[in-house]
């Protein structure tokens, strides 16, 4: 499947969906006018593609400078959709990089990787 | 309005902590660029990086709130056909002793403010560890009826204000409230 790359912007996220290595990159700022125009059909892809797995290795990045509250919706789609595939028996690493100091962005990391029980979930702390 | 009247008005702005204000049609557009000034501001002004953070996301979820809620609209035709409308409210960002502050106003239905103020005081009534609870199954939920974003922006705004948060409404006539809403840091 061909690799999705999509620049950022003020306001959305560097996307890198490189489906046939399995590794998956959002960077950058995220609060988009519309965030289900933004995120709907990229998730529809990655949830078909993810679902046909079975033995494979997995890894996804987040790297958020900035999400409002309905993207953090879709983060939390993203990590039960990660967590089902992990329980198919593939193997899933989730990191989530935040600045250090930026408390906030480490809380939500740690927040949302509760629901993860067969995936594998990484704090990374970069410099501010 | 002539420059008699202009700098009054500015120094009564001023003289209340506002760093910035605007009132009219709120749109996408005045969200990026606002929020990009507001960095700016922030930058110069030598903030907190955190408190910056934090005051930028109070900025964008009341401003989205306003852009989606606010019933103080127009409508009309775009050149391409399509239908365009525009939304109302008052933004204002200031500093208050040590606190920042974004403030938002906004009309509503007076129908919707009895549920409004059920919300909004459930969620001031919640310490941190009931917002994080309350984000959370937000989150995992269906989408509130009437919402049209993922209906925790409220709470957001509640988790960011590390210096609290305060509402108001005043009614307006038999069918239109005016509601405010104003979150420290």
């Amino acid at each position: 499947m061909e690799t999705l790359h999509i620049d950022g912007t003020d306001r959305t996220p560097t996307l890198l969906f490189e489906f046939d290595a399995n590794r998956y990159l959002l960077s950058g700022e995220s609060y988009p006018e519309d965030v289900s125009e933004f995120y709907g059909g990229l998730l529809g892809q990655l949830s078909d593609h993810l679902n046909g797995l079975q033995g494979a290795t997995v890894q996804f990045d987040f790297n958020f400078i900035y999400f409002n509250s309905s993207t953090a919706k879709v983060v939390m789609r993203l990590f039960e959709l990660l967590e089902q595939t992990a329980a198919r028996g593939n193997r899933v690493t989730v990191n989530w990089h935040h600045e250090e100091g930026d408390d906030n962005m480490r809380e939500m990391g740690g927040e949302f990787s509760e629901d993860l029980h067969q995936a594998h979930f990484n704090l990374l702390s970069k410099p501010g | 309005m002539h420059a008699h009247e202009l700098l009054p008005f500015r120094n009564g702005l001023t003289d209340q902590g506002i760093i910035l204000c605007y009132n009219g049609c709120i749109t996408e557009e005045i969200l990026t660029g606002i929020g990009a000034t507001i960095k700016h501001k922030m930058a110069v002004r030598k903030a907190d990086k955190q408190v910056a953070k934090g005051l930028f996301s109070l900025f964008v979820e009341q401003m989205q709130n306003v852009i989606r809620y606010s019933v103080e609209k127009e409508s009309g035709p775009l050149p391409d056909g399509s239908v365009l409308t525009l939304r109302h409210g008052l933004l204002v960002v200031g500093m208050e002793s040590d606190r920042y502050f974004v403030a938002c106003g906004n009309m509503v239905d007076k129908k919707d403010v009895a549920t409004l103020h059920k919300n909004l005081n459930h969620i001031k009534s919640l310490d941190q560890d009931g917002l994080r609870e309350l984000f959370r199954t937000t989150l995992k939920g269906e989408t509130p009826a009437g919402s049209l974003g993922a209906g925790v922006g409220f709470i957001d705004i509640a988790r960011r204000a590390t210096r609290g948060f305060e509402f108001d409404f005043t009614d307006v006539n038999d069918g239109l409230t005016y509601f405010s809403i104003k979150a420290y840091i």
